[in-house]
């Protein structure tokens, strides 16, 4: 590969459209409940700690990419799909006051991250 | 050598044995077998992962980006053009790499600034010798 391979792979198509069609078929669909894993925290990763273990409903299957923690040291062959998920607060902070029992959090994480619930 | 440099190395060494030590606890050098799994998670944890962790409050400050911000961030976007970096690892090494005291003591685009330099040094493109040259001259035109 070229040493600007990130940057023509994504001229005109953006990132992370550039890497659209390359995963595998997504496991998990809009509405599914899932568990975040609790894979071990070593040298990087954009998955945060306070949602590990803790229940949550995909809302949004968003993209195709390779994950933080592969493309942070530019391996970037095997991308995987990216998922937004709901939590309530009450589920990320046990302190977490009941009158505000409705409030939600999304964030995002890449597929190998979530398991069913 | 500057008459100074004696004065402001004491001074340097004064601050950094006030920087906060990753754990607030009596932890200095300890024996392997004080570290439990626990204490080791969060040895390894990675410094920009700081959601949920108790905190004195943060001012939230108003701030126009200033020049040498801008040629910061537009170095480091040229950096990825030229297939140094792409994005991510960028941010692996401005969030993570440096490590806790710099993460949470440094200005942010000057973090951005210092892994735009230790790339360049890592991946051979300039060696460590020529960038501390270059520091010093640009220093010294300047004093």
């Amino acid at each position: 590969m070229s040493r600007g391979h990130h940057a023509e792979k994504a001229t005109g198509k953006g990132d992370p459209q550039c890497f659209k069609g390359e995963a595998s078929a997504p496991k998990f669909k809009v509405g599914d409940r899932v568990r975040i894993r609790d894979l071990p925290d070593i040298f990087y990763t954009r998955c945060q700690v306070y949602t590990r273990g803790a229940e949550g409903v995909v809302t949004v299957v968003t993209h195709e990419s390779p994950a933080p923690e592969d493309e942070a040291w530019d391996n970037v062959d095997k991308p995987e799909w990216f998922y937004i998920v709901r939590f309530k607060q009450k589920e990320l902070w046990p302190e977490y006051p009941d009158v505000y029992e409705n409030d939600t959090l999304q964030t995002e994480f890449s597929e190998r991250w979530l398991e069913s619930a | 050598m500057p008459s100074d440099t004696r004065q402001k190395v004491m001074r340097h060494i004064d601050i950094v044995g006030q920087l906060q030590p990753a754990l607030h606890q009596p932890q200095h050098a300890p024996l392997p077998t004080e570290v439990d799994n626990a204490h080791y998670r969060a040895y390894m944890r990675t410094s920009h992962d700081v959601g949920g962790e108790p905190d004195v409050t943060i001012q939230w400050h108003e701030k126009e980006e200033e020049q040498w911000e801008l040629n910061t961030y537009v170095t480091c976007e040229c950096l990825a053009w030229r297939g140094v970096w792409n994005a991510e690892e960028r941010r692996r090494r401005q969030n993570v790499d440096l490590g806790q005291t710099q993460y949470l003591g440094l200005p942010y685009y000057g973090r951005w600034l210092l892994s735009a330099a230790r790339i360049m040094v890592d991946k051979q493109h300039i060696t460590l010798t020529e960038l501390m040259n270059k520091i010093e001259e640009v220093k010294n035109r300047h004093e």
